[in-house]
């Protein structure tokens, strides 16, 4: 229920202040929601990336933070898709799995930043704000 | 005296025989008594008698008759004649006379045992010598009987050329006469007869073969018969008698000890006693060999009982003694081959047996070698040491003197003469070393009839053998092949004891037997160390099963019994608990020994020491633990996204609540119903990380990875499925699954179990990465195999395996990858066969490869899950 409060809350805002969450663990996928949320920005989340995908199109997103190793469809192949499907959304990727290919590949296909779980708090928010073009936190 | 003065005499005496007064008779009776009792025999002393009463008398003539040997006639015997008349033709008719009884005056006194008297011959009608009588003029007859007891030993006549009328006192005197003369043939007779014995008894002492000899209480010799006297050397010597046993050489039994004299028989019988067969070894100058008598004696005794002296028989019984000093010999030769003596001892013994059968005698044994060629040396204790050297070593054949001869030939080979003799023709050198001459040598066999060697004997008389020679080589020849055959027969036993030995000592066996009638047991030396026993304990069954583990001593006595109680067989694997606590592995196998009627005899059987064994087979299964142990540390490190991207997840979510929860606190508007959430989350994430933790802990852990349990394998695949769903994301393959829901359960142990599905997931993955992502698929699949067993089948679209053995990606250090050890599959099929499974691999008929195993329902489970 509290879930759908935040929801609701990030709702009122224009769709240019909402981050988009795609991980398929909902666990993972909760906690970033809070703490976004925290930080006093709204979120929509994805458990499915083909969701996200779908959502993507008719949504002005301007950032997802992506997931790499999911079961239906690696971020990799949805930031590749992302490029043709919405340019103007930014791309912040967490991983599970510190891999540089994987890292090259990502930042070669427009990440903005690549995180590697657990990540620290700050950083991951600043790295947020600053795709959206926020003030960073002090 | 001349004839003629007798004659005048008595004729001058003629008219006074009528008158002859009692005194003169009594004279007269009183000097025929005296000249008769002088007489040596019958004749002479009637001849005394009819002279005498003739001249007494004054009758002419006086002739005697006597019966003949088979009493049935009278012949003429002695005669007298006293007058002038020429009686000598009335002589010459009587003794060419014989009268039956009742014929005749001769006749009719010898029928009527009275005597005759007849007035005038010529007129008698039974005197067939009337003619001559009346020739010579004889008238008068008076016949007399002469009786011994009721028997005529002889009749007297008295004839008279007057007639004369019956005068009965003059016959009363000529019986009266007669009458002395019948005592005296008596007593003559009775001297006679002892004569004769004497002369028998004399003729036997001479001739019998037994010494006799007798002794007065003096110890004087009264007999020393002949034979005493080859016997002892000497004829009787009178000495005290304490210098017989010196002088006559007697020794005791030992031949060395000179026989006391006080126990000598003779003594002893002098003293009264009755002495039996006392044996007494003789040796003097004339018997240096010496020889055995065997000696009986008796006391002498006069009518009274009175103690006069001693006699003794002795025989010689050296014969009898030598038989059986041979056979005492020959007993002792087999008694040194019972007790297994050396061959070269029981030879020379039984060759020194034989040479003292014979003078002059000497022997030899030579064995032939084991090649059948050559002889060798056996024993020869009495033969140059030379000739037996340059003999042994020697060949056999057609021509090789005595023994090679005779062992070639299997036969008896006499050699009369060496010296001529073709067959010594090599050996003429040889045999003048040995100073022989004559040499017969006989082969010996075996039972069997093999040739074992042969036995020879040399004499310097060039000749043949005698019966008695001919006999000893018999028995020589039989004992010496019994020792020889014996010694063969032993040294194959020993090879094979050695063998055996040998055997059991490398293979730490131990054998025993276990004689439950006498609760006793045996046990080899090798069993005595395997169970800690001390090599002089004696040993009974219980003392055995004493050193049995306490946890199994029970079971096994109890095999034990059942073994003895059905005669059947025991068969044990089980612990020893030796001394100073030291534990051994055995394996024991019994049987039971029946006698002829069935009763049991004793159970046999061996123990095999198998700790080294048992000791490796820990050391295996360590190792294989270890092993596997490797195995899943190295999965861990293969599975590395798996386990940081699992740990990882729940992680992130607790450090991003975490901060959340910080943040919102910092900003001071927490969400009430928010806070709680995620402090619950962060509590569910950190158990899902611990589970995590747990499951890699299970399967790195060492200790409990071979417990098992009651599993369903389509639970342990979706649990292993889980754990490396991220090494599978990674890969960007599929993994699907077909499972069959009437699995049976299994018993295993899940960590194991868990192990084989992970290497057989991971060597999935690598034969897929190649391809290209869409082809990348992993099929997983399992069925009930009639409900007695479970199938899991790990199938790819890879490569493939080697197409001409599949099976070999089991062997040890078989990997196509380069960073393998090759120990997986390896592993992983120990761990199948561990759990009484089977694991197989082959290529699948499109493409890819199948690996697949099946375990065995768990007991009582396979008809439920079949149902």
């Amino acid at each position: 229920m509290g879930d759908r409060a935040i929801c609701m809350t990030s709702s009122e805002k224009s769709d240019a202040e909402i981050v988009c969450l795609v991980d398929d663990d909902l666990s993972v996928l909760k906690s970033i929601e809070r703490l976004l949320a925290s930080d006093g920005l709204s979120v929509r989340r994805f458990n499915k990336p083909k969701e996200f995908l779908t959502y993507v199109q008719a949504h002005a997103v301007p950032l997802v933070v992506l997931d790499i190793w999911m079961e239906e469809m690696s971020g990799l192949e949805v930031l590749a898709q992302l490029g043709a499907l919405s340019p103007s959304t930014r791309a912040i990727i967490i991983t599970g799995r510190e891999d540089p290919t994987v890292k090259l590949t990502a930042i070669q296909s427009g990440a903005v930043a690549f995180f590697t779980k657990p990540f620290d708090d700050h950083q991951f928010l600043n790295a947020v704000r600053g795709a959206l073009a926020l003030h960073p936190i002090e | 005296m001349s004839e003629r003065e007798i004659i005048e005499k008595k004729s001058g005496e003629h008219r006074e025989t009528a008158n002859t007064s009692h005194e003169e008779q009594i004279n007269l009776l009183q000097s025929i008594t005296m000249e008769v009792a002088a007489a040596s025999d019958l004749s002479s002393a009637l001849e005394i008698v009819l002279r005498r009463v003739c001249e007494k008398t004054g009758w002419e003539l006086g002739q005697a008759w006597v019966p003949n040997r088979d009493k049935t006639l009278l012949v003429c015997g002695p005669v007298w004649f006293c007058g002038e008349a020429d009686l000598k033709h009335f002589r010459a008719v009587s003794e060419k006379s014989h009268f039956q009884p009742g014929v005749g005056l001769p006749g009719r006194v010898w029928k009527s045992k009275q005597p005759v008297w007849i007035e005038d011959v010529g007129d008698d009608p039974n005197f067939p010598r009337t003619k001559a009588a009346k020739a010579v003029g004889l008238k008068t007859a008076v016949g007399i009987p002469i009786l011994t007891g009721d028997e005529v030993i002889a009749v007297i006549e008295f004839f008279l050329c007057q007639s004369r009328s019956e005068n009965e006192r003059l016959v009363n005197v000529i019986a009266s006469v007669a009458a002395q003369l019948d005592l005296a043939i008596e007593r003559r007779t009775a001297a006679e007869e002892l004569s004769r014995t004497n002369d028998i008894l004399r003729s036997v002492l001479s001739n019998m073969g037994d010494a006799v000899i007798v002794a007065d209480k003096e110890g004087k010799f009264l007999v020393f018969n002949p034979m005493a006297e080859r016997m002892f050397g000497t004829d009787a010597l009178q000495m005290p008698s304490n210098e017989w046993s010196h002088r006559y050489g007697l020794y005791l039994p030992d031949k060395a000890s000179l026989f006391p004299h006080d126990q000598l028989p003779l003594t002893r019988s002098i003293r009264g006693e009755e002495v039996n067969d006392v044996e007494i070894f003789v040796r003097h100058e004339k018997a240096p060999k010496g020889l055995w008598t065997r000696v009986n004696g008796r006391p002498l005794r006069d009518l009274n009982g009175e103690l006069l002296g001693g006699v003794i028989v002795c025989r010689d019984i050296t014969p009898i003694k030598e038989e059986e000093f041979f056979r005492a010999g020959q007993s002792r030769v087999l008694e040194m081959i019972a007790s297994d003596a050396p061959l070269a001892d029981v030879l020379t013994s039984l060759v020194l047996l034989m040479e003292g059968q014979a003078e002059g005698l000497r022997c030899s044994i030579l064995l032939l070698n084991r090649d059948g060629k050559h002889v060798r040396h056996g024993a020869a204790p009495n033969l140059p040491e030379v000739y037996v050297k340059a003999v042994d070593g020697a060949p056999i054949g057609p021509r090789n003197g005595s023994c090679g001869t005779a062992m070639y030939t299997r036969k008896p080979v006499v050699v009369t003469d060496v010296m001529t003799d073709p067959l010594w023709a090599d050996y003429r050198d040889l045999a003048r070393i040995s100073g022989l001459n004559a040499c017969w040598s006989t082969p010996i066999l075996s039972p069997q009839g093999e040739v074992l060697g042969s036995f020879a004997m040399y004499r310097e008389e060039k000749r043949g053998p005698r019966p008695e020679e001919a006999r000893l080589t018999e028995i020589a020849t039989h004992i010496a092949g019994i020792a020889i055959d014996r010694l063969r027969q032993q040294e194959t036993l020993r090879e094979r004891d050695a063998r055996i030995s040998f055997a059991a000592e490398s293979a730490d066996l131990a054998f025993w037997v276990i004689y439950p009638e006498q609760n006793t047991a045996w046990m080899s030396d090798k069993g005595r160390v395997i169970y800690g026993f001390d090599s002089k304990l004696p040993l009974t069954r219980e003392l055995l099963v004493s050193r049995v583990h306490p946890d199994e001593r029970a079971a096994v006595r109890a095999a034990f019994d059942r073994a003895c109680a059905s005669h059947g067989i025991f068969e044990s694997e089980h612990r020893l608990v030796l001394p100073y606590g030291k534990t051994r592995w055995v394996i024991v196998r019994g049987r039971c020994l029946e006698d002829e009627h069935g009763s049991l005899l004793e159970l046999i059987g061996v123990t095999i020491d198998v700790s080294a064994q048992k000791e490796s087979d820990l050391q295996l299964q360590i190792q294989r633990e270890e092993l596997a142990h490797l195995n899943r540390v190295a999965l861990m490190g293969e599975m590395t996204a798996s386990v940081a991207h699992e740990l990882n997840q729940p992680l992130t979510a607790i450090a991003n609540n975490a901060s959340a929860a910080r943040r919102f606190l910092e900003r001071g508007n927490v969400d009430p119903l928010l806070l709680p959430q995620l402090l619950q989350d962060m509590v569910a994430d950190s158990h899902r990380a611990g589970e995590v933790i747990r499951g890699i802990r299970a399967l790195v852990r060492k200790d409990k990875s071979v417990v098992r349990s009651v599993l369903n394998l389509n639970a342990v695949i979706a649990d292993t499925l889980r754990l490396v769903s991220s090494d599978v994301l990674l890969c960007e393959s599929v993994v699907t699954t077909e499972m069959d829901h009437n699995l049976p359960q299994v018993e295993a142990a899940p960590v194991q179990i868990q192990q084989v599905l992970l290497n057989l997931i991971m060597n999935s993955l690598d034969a897929v990465e190649a391809l290209p992502p869409a082809e990348r698929r992993i099929i997983i699949s399992t069925r009930s195999l009639n409900g007695e067993s479970a199938e899991v089948s790990v199938r790819d679209f890879g490569t493939g395996l080697p197409k001409d053995r599949p099976d070999k990606v089991f062997d040890h250090f078989f990997s196509t990858k380069q960073t393998g050890m090759g120990m997986g599959l390896t592993i992983v099929r120990s761990i199948i066969e561990t759990h009484g499974g089977k694991i197989s691999a082959e290529n699948a008929p499109d493409r890819g490869a199948r690996f697949f195993f099946h375990l065995p329902a768990a007991r009582g489970d396979s008809k439920s899950q079949a149902a």
